[in-house]
């Protein structure tokens, strides 16, 4: 890819940008949300053309005008979220783009060949099986294969481990390796650095558009050193703390959660949150800890066990009532979920609460909600140039703080944050840290999930670790290395240290 | 960056432009066609549809669909009629046939809010089991001679040059227009149309949202056959069929998205001045129904294009203008 420029309206994504991919090397392409990795990775597959500068393939120039013809060139891309079919078996979703299947399926040869490419990859999958009950990871691996199965040469990853557990991560590594020796180029976007550094053996930063640095992964003496250094070239700032959870006082006892379950989800779910403690959930991706939380929101309410908030045995059942007891969730589907997108932010803002800002005849008091929006604009930073935007007009970064001002206005005693910082860039992410290390030192309970170790353990006062819908343990700071967590999350010898309530 | 000329770009906008055609054209054509008397008349002949068209408005923002608005409008009218026919005072008849618009709310609210079921479906079916209950209640007849007092109120003005129905509209515009788009509900009714789930993961009571919708379309359209009913003096099992496609159409033209979530009662408001006179002024040209229809089905088409040619036509004005300023850009 040589000198490759490219302009939406105002904004030059992309400026006289130069990559080399070789085979059999895994490139990892680093840099903050906006700084041009998506509009490159479009280019490279078809969906944008350069306005300058040319992609050459084995030192030829080639054309690439859709996804149809990246692919037939061995160029595929696979992303954060898989892109299978629910409905179809793993076998039809590795087989999905072949042209050349002839009038009827040949069964008996689609899954013996489906599972000869798995096999390649040392991945153990029912090809028989629908797509819909595979985790990500598997799914991820199925996206691969469907790559493998296309002959590919180029593979791109945008952000392939942003909704894996460390454990699926650990597989999907090494499934790059094995395509890395199968001779594969593969360009890998990350957003958690030693992941990058884990896995690639060519490191490029791009900020702003531009191609900052490129170089070889350096050796394990001065890993750290260079990793610093990426650090520095992507945010073009120096990097204070990481993450900042800083010691306070714990209040009274805000919330008991005894024996909480709900059939067929989970199960023995124990715990006391104090005002002013961080309370991190750790565990692997179907741990089920989002649906603790959301049946501390009554979204999904338990069915058996017992919650007492501020004294009170409470049942709740609807979010409603959750609000009405102070507790707020802020999901971790911030699209989905979290924010009207077509809505301005004031509007997302004031949603939950828009009770306070109606007059008695019902109406709406915009100036009362304009000025609340402009208040955590500026408290959360949100970088916009009016409260009037529409939120899904803004970056990733600037919506999960949309989201967290939403919920903060509800004034919650507990709050609930359901990986807040997933897929947002580097300077976003310490900026949430920071705000909850604020919000834990003016008295709130702060139930964290994440998928984040370091950030979990970093950000907890203690950490609770589930698997499988069980609680296998809370360990109090001291105590939580990564290696106990990880331990407990994957239930070898689980839980040596005891269940504390 | 936003001019104040910068709303003609969106479809309200081009509405408005559109409608200034039409009556420049008609006025400049017809003599006394800019007369309170004629626009009246104009809003009179569609009134009962333009009322209900208030509430379709909040039904599709609230990316729901009613169907069954056209035979509850039938079912209403007959109903009164019958009853009244077998001897109740003609007030009764009239309660009654109010009454069952909410009862028929209520069952339709019931499926969609608390079963679940999608409004389509649903009201569908009320749309055959509603016009189906007004055939067994009259078959084949047509029953009239309603009190004086009753054909007055639908004929005769009763303010001014104003009849009764119009000033339901106008008091249910102001109303309607306060409640979307100035209260805490409206606010409701567009999140919930933008996406149920995130109204519902903010404590949004999103069911009783919808089912309150459901009870007032209902409602509205019950008495929307009422006044349809005192217009035309008499009533018939097949009244008002066919009523709920023009009632979306007026709605969609109004730049209301079928998926829910966008749209305005301006819009809408536009969309029936639009229809109206458009329909007037072709038939002053004597072009006939059918072409009528025609051309509002084109334009039904072009308000559903119109935001997608307005976004290629954008880009490639912003494109143009890169390269105007940037000669080696490209």
């Amino acid at each position: 890819m040589q000198h490759v420029s490219k302009r939406f309206d105002a904004t030059q994504a992309l400026e006289d940008v130069s990559l080399t991919l070789y085979p059999g090397e895994v490139h990892a392409l680093i840099g903050e949300n906006g700084a041009g990795k998506s509009t490159l990775i479009k280019i490279m597959t078809g969906v944008h053309r350069p306005d300058a500068g040319a992609l050459l393939l084995d030192g030829k120039p080639v054309h690439v005008n859709n996804s149809q013809e990246a692919q037939a060139l061995g160029i595929a891309a696979i992303y954060q979220e898989p892109m299978v079919f629910p409905d179809l078996n793993v076998a039809e979703n590795i087989f999905i783009s072949h042209r050349n299947r002839g009038m009827l399926v040949n069964w008996g040869r689609l899954y013996k060949d489906a599972e000869a490419i798995l096999a390649q990859l040392d991945v153990r999958l029912d090809v028989r099986m629908p797509a819909r009950g595979l985790t990500l990871a598997a799914q991820q691996a199925v996206e691969i294969a469907k790559a493998i199965s296309l002959n590919v040469r180029v593979l791109i990853m945008d952000e392939p481990t942003a909704s894996l557990s460390a454990h699926e991560v650990d597989q999907l590594f090494r499934l790059i390796g094995a395509l890395r020796n199968k001779g594969v180029a593969i360009l890998f976007i990350g957003h958690r650095m030693e992941e990058v550094f884990r896995v690639a053996d060519r490191i490029t930063v791009l900020r702003d558009g531009k191609l900052i640095s490129s170089r070889v992964r350096a050796r394990e003496e001065n890993l750290p050193a260079q990793r610093e250094q990426v650090i520095r070239e992507m945010v073009g700032r120096e990097v204070g703390d990481f993450f900042a959870k800083v010691e306070a006082p714990r209040g009274g006892l805000l919330m008991s959660v005894r024996n909480l379950g709900k059939t067929g989800v989970f199960t023995g779910v124990n715990f006391d949150i104090y005002a002013g403690e961080v309370l991190g959930f750790a565990g692997l991706i179907g741990a089920r800890r989002t649906d603790v939380g959301l049946a501390l929101f009554g979204i999904e309410p338990a069915d058996s066990g017992e919650i007492i908030f501020a004294g009170q045995p409470v049942q709740i059942k609807t979010p409603e009532h959750a609000m009405q007891l102070g507790i707020a969730y802020v999901t971790e589907d911030r699209r989905g979920l979290g924010l009207t997108l077509p809505m301005s932010i004031a509007t997302n803002i004031t949603l939950p609460t828009l009770r306070r800002y109606l007059n008695n005849l019902g109406l709406i008091r915009r100036r009362d909600e304009q000025r609340t929006a402009e208040e955590y604009r500026d408290r959360l930073m949100i970088r916009t140039p009016s409260v009037n935007l529409e939120v899904g007009k803004l970056s990733g970064g600037n919506q999960q703080k949309v989201m967290l001002s939403k919920w903060l206005n509800a004034r919650p005693k507990l709050l609930i944050l359901d990986e807040p910082t997933r897929g947002i860039d580097v300077r976003a992410k310490a900026e949430v840290h920071h705000i909850i290390s604020d919000l834990a030192a003016q008295g709130l309970g702060i139930i964290l999930i994440s998928s984040d170790l370091p950030e979990v353990l970093a950000m907890s006062d203690r950490v609770l670790v589930m698997r499988e819908g069980r609680q296998m343990g809370i360990f109090t700071r001291s105590e939580a290395t990564q290696e106990a967590v990880m331990t407990a999350a994957m239930g070898q010898q689980a839980a040596t240290s005891a269940v504390r309530p | 960056m936003q001019s104040k000329w910068s709303f003609l770009r969106r479809w309200e906008g081009l509405l408005l432009v559109l409608l200034i055609m039409i009556v420049t054209y008609n006025a400049f054509n017809t003599p006394g066609y800019l007369t309170v008397n004629n626009w009246v008349n104009l809003f009179q002949l569609s009134i009962e549809k333009i009322i209900v068209a208030l509430i379709m408005t909040f039904i599709i923002i609230n990316a729901e669909i009613d169907l069954s608005v056209a035979s509850m409008m039938g079912l209403s009218a007959c109903l009164a009629g019958f009853l009244y026919a077998g001897g109740m005072p003609m007030e009764g008849a009239l309660a009654v046939g109010l009454l069952a618009g909410i009862v028929a709310g209520v069952f339709n609210s019931f499926w969609i809010g608390i079963v679940g079921l999608p409004s389509l479906v649903v009201t569908l079916s009320g749309l055959i089991m509603y016009r189906g209950l007004a055939y067994v209640l009259l078959e084949d007849r047509s029953i009239g001679n309603f009190p004086a007092w009753f054909n007055r109120l639908g004929q005769q003005p009763l303010i001014g040059p104003f009849p009764l129905a119009m000033i339901i509209f106008f008091v249910l515009l102001v109303f309607a227009i306060i409640i979307l788009h100035y209260s805490g509900f409206g606010r409701y009714v567009y999140v919930i149309g933008n996406s149920k789930e995130v109204a519902r993961y903010a404590g949004v009571r999103v069911q009783r949202t919808k089912m309150l919708l459901f009870v007032a379309s209902s409602t509205i359209a019950a008495l929307a056959g009422l006044l349809y009913a005192a217009r035309l003096g008499a009533v018939r099992g097949d009244m008002a069929t066919g009523f709920e496609l023009d009632i979306i159409t007026m709605v969609l033209l109004g730049g209301v998205s079928i998926f829910g979530g966008s749209g305005s009662l301006w819009g809408v408001l536009l969309s029936v001045l639009i229809i109206l006179n458009l329909r007037n002024g072709m038939g002053l040209a004597n072009l006939s129904g059918h072409v009528q229809t025609g051309v509002i089905g084109v334009l039904l088409i072009l308000s559903v294009l119109a935001p997608n040619l307005f976004a290629i036509v954008r880009t490639n004005w912003s494109r143009r203008r890169a390269r105007a300023t940037e000669p080696n850009g490209a």
